[in-house]
């Protein structure tokens, strides 16, 4: 690929070696800019997650704190995590494993995420800055993971969807604050004033400008992560390959964090079963896969830049002890 | 990566996608020896599309003066280190009308450059901070000395400054498109417009990063991008004023100075867009060397040191800056259209009038002719005709002073 460059700088003359370049290309690439995937890849790992069933009442206050009784006795499994390496554009690879563990209490399933990241990156409103996030993917419906059903571990494929739940820092932050949705003066506190020493100025009036309506593409187009008031700190959605990630139409999925000397804590949950035809069902008894991806916003991680688990790993889900 | 021609670089290059031109191509022609940076293009922009909350730092039209405003701060320095790879020179020895017009750039674009090294994503580029958005008239004015002590003449300035007019390029070859992992950004087959898909952006500012121009801006308040929309609305013909034809857009129909013609380029001749850009060449692309194949056209300022303008326009420069000197009877008929009508002009014609004036400027001769330029709309109805002198009104005495 790289010698292609000089030489195809006179291009028609050089048909030839155009042709033969292209050949090259398709060796490497399954599409431009996306490698093939190894073997491996496609084998599900033999550490099985044990999703453990645990009687307990939800708490009032769905938080770290209330919910992380019941992982007590849960065990759990080491991911190991790594650069993303096969679609552009590449990136990731500052952390390098997370643990995580699963409990569920006959209606709901929780899902409890570790990994350390000294930086805490909890805000996305400057253009430089990029927040932390942590996603988990299953792959849609009832499927055998083996290595002849090439179901893609990274954001699943054509015709093998997947459903991703996806927790961000910076909804939390939005979650708790006014209007929901931390505005731009959460980053920029003096924006309008800077040049300004007169409080009674007539260059800023503050209750004129905060009434007029916001004039948005992304809020016009109902982009989820445009809206004030989404009541939830992780997002719901769906896959088809590189690129093709979706925001499901339907939210079911919500959480909780807690940051503590640089290890994040992050709680996913949702309900068992759901009504949704896109969404990944869970039941008692049965089995299922994960994967996933952690984003470490002070390397500027976001999208395809994101340290990822190659492999899927196989859950199994306690039956309902009846008492 | 495919192979795709970009005749302004009169060679192939590589880009993720193929080639796929639209039936005709959003373009505009600013002439910067006429601007005088008021602004108010940038103001029209303003109040129509960035007014709002979490857009203050955006300017989708800004004027920057050269050789030290830019906005974001020194945008064009950068990314030009970017793809330096020492030898990004031009060979002008074999062109063709065609394919190569200003000969063959043999250095690296945004693309080779990011390929080269190995940057595993389709271009080279990188977030402008919050704080180089700041300021978009840093450096307004300030003119570069090179021999402080010398008065300057023409043809070439050695104290000099020059306004340069920005907004999104509606690449042939977009950047921002190829950076974007998601495929949110799209180049509308009808017009070649380029737009952020509002629902299907996330934010990641991988287009901020790649775009060679700066024209895609990240919006803090609603967490996606937005970027110059070639408003669309008004090219579509949705304005009433133009009564269905197609209109051209906000902070070109503004122009005080009446720089800037804006239309399409295409297959016919007799359009004023596609003749002076393709076949008279007085309009040139900007930084044709990222490689996107931008569809804003200058024509160059004459009094600026060439080799500046050759960095930023190209080798088509000297040409251009001759025939800008001394117009033919053709050129400076098309030259009167600008700014003589807003809806969109896709024809001209010339009907020969008598000749006016003749003299001799850097020892060549002008003859200057009063003819009559027509233009025609999208349907061929007549939009315009003026001629070449404008006519002179004289003021009745008695309404000296009124308004
Ligand atoms: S100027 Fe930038 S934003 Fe506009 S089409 Fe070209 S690459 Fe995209
Ligand atoms: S074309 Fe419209 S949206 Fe683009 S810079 Fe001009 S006024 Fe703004």
């Amino acid at each position: 690929m790289k010698n292609g460059i000089s030489l195809f700088k006179y291009g028609a003359s050089l048909l030839g070696i155009v042709f033969l370049s292209a050949t090259i290309y398709a060796a490497e690439e399954t599409a431009p800019g996306v490698k093939g995937m190894s073997e491996e890849e496609f084998t599900p790992t033999k550490e099985v997650l044990a999703v453990k069933y645990v009687q307990a009442d939800k708490p009032y206050h769905m938080d770290v704190e209330s919910l992380k009784d019941r992982f007590k006795d849960a065990k759990g499994v080491k991911v190991a995590l790594q650069k993303q390496d096969k679609a552009f554009p590449n990136g990731g690879g500052s952390v390098s494993s997370a643990e995580v563990k699963a409990v569920h209490d006959g209606t709901t399933i929780y899902f409890q995420i570790s990994w350390s990241d000294p930086t805490k990156n909890v805000r996305a409103i400057a253009v430089q800055e990029f927040r932390d996030a942590v996603a988990l993917m299953f792959p849609l419906g009832a499927v055998e993971v083996t290595p002849a059903e090439h179901f893609s571990p990274r954001m699943g494929d054509r015709e093998k969807p997947v459903n991703l739940w996806h927790w961000k820092a910076d909804w939390e932050a939005d979650l708790v604050a006014k209007g929901e949705l931390e505005d731009v003066e959460a980053q920029y506190p003096n924006m309008h004033d800077d040049f300004n020493t007169n409080p009674y100025s007539a260059y800023y009036h503050r209750e004129l400008i905060t009434s007029v309506a916001v004039l948005s593409g992304g809020r016009a187009a109902n982009n989820l992560l445009s809206q004030p008031g989404r009541g939830r700190t992780v997002e719901d959605l769906n896959a088809e390959g590189f690129g093709t990630l979706t925001t499901q139409d339907h939210q079911d999925v919500n959480g909780c964090s807690h940051y503590e000397d640089g290890t994040w804590t992050v709680i996913i949950y949702r309900s068992l079963i759901t009504e949704d035809p896109h969404d990944v069902q869970f039941v008692p008894g049965g089995n299922s896969y994960f994967n996933m991806a952690v984003w470490n916003g002070e390397e500027k991680d976001r999208n395809g830049q994101k340290n990822i688990s190659t492999q899927w790993h196989p859950i199994t889900l306690e039956r309902v002890a009846w008492q | 990566m495919t192979l795709v021609h970009n005749w302004h670089l009169g060679r192939r290059m590589e880009y993720p996608y193929f080639e796929s031109r639209p039936k005709r191509q959003f373009a505009a022609i600013f002439n910067i020896n006429r601007c005088i940076a008021c602004q108010t293009c940038t103001m029209a922009c303003k109040s129509a599309w960035t007014y709002n909350k979490g857009q203050e730092h955006m300017w989708w039209n800004n004027v920057e003066t050269k050789p030290y405003g830019g906005y974001p701060q020194s945008w064009d320095v950068k990314t030009l280190k970017l793809i330096d790879n020492g030898e990004n020179t031009w060979y002008t020895n074999e062109k063709d009308e065609k394919l190569s017009p200003y000969g063959v750039y043999e250095g690296d674009t945004i693309f080779e450059a990011a390929a080269k090294k190995n940057l595993n994503q389709w271009a080279v580029g990188y977030i402008p901070e919050d704080k180089e958005w700041r300021s978009p008239n840093f450096g307004e004015d300030v003119a570069k000395s090179n021999k402080p002590d010398e008065y300057s003449s023409l043809p070439e300035h050695s104290r000099w400054f020059f306004y340069i007019q920005r907004l999104c390029n509606h690449c042939t070859y977009p950047g921002c498109l190829a950076a974007c992992p998601r495929k949110a950004i799209y180049k509308r087959k009808e017009d070649g417009i380029v737009l952020i898909d509002q629902k299907r952006c996330r934010g990641y500012r991988k287009c901020v990063e790649q775009c060679p121009y700066k024209k895609p801006m990240f919006r803090g308040l609603t967490r996606v991008s937005e970027k110059c929309i070639a408003c669309y609305p008004r090219i579509e013909g949705k304005d009433p004023l133009t009564k269905g034809r197609p209109m051209e857009t906000r902070c070109m129909a503004a122009c005080v100075g009446q720089i800037r013609l804006q239309g399409f380029l295409d297959d016919n001749p007799k359009n004023p867009v596609t003749w002076l850009i393709r076949h008279d060449k007085l309009a040139l692309p900007l930084y044709p060397q990222f490689g996107t194949e931008p569809n804003i056209y200058y024509i160059p300022p004459r009094w600026a040191p060439r080799a500046y303008l050759r960095q930023m326009f190209g080798p088509g420069v000297d040409e251009a800056i001759e025939k800008f000197m001394v117009p033919s009877r053709e050129r400076l008929a098309v030259m009167s259209l600008f700014r003589m009508a807003q809806a969109i002009i896709f024809e001209y014609k010339i009907e020969e009038g008598p000749k006016v004036f003749e003299t001799v400027i850097h020892g060549k001769k002008f003859e200057m002719f009063n003819d009559t330029v027509i233009g025609y709309g999208e349907d061929g109805q007549e939009i315009l005709r003026t001629t070449i002198e404008e006519p002179i009104h004289i003021r009745d005495p008695k309404y000296l002073n009124s308004i």
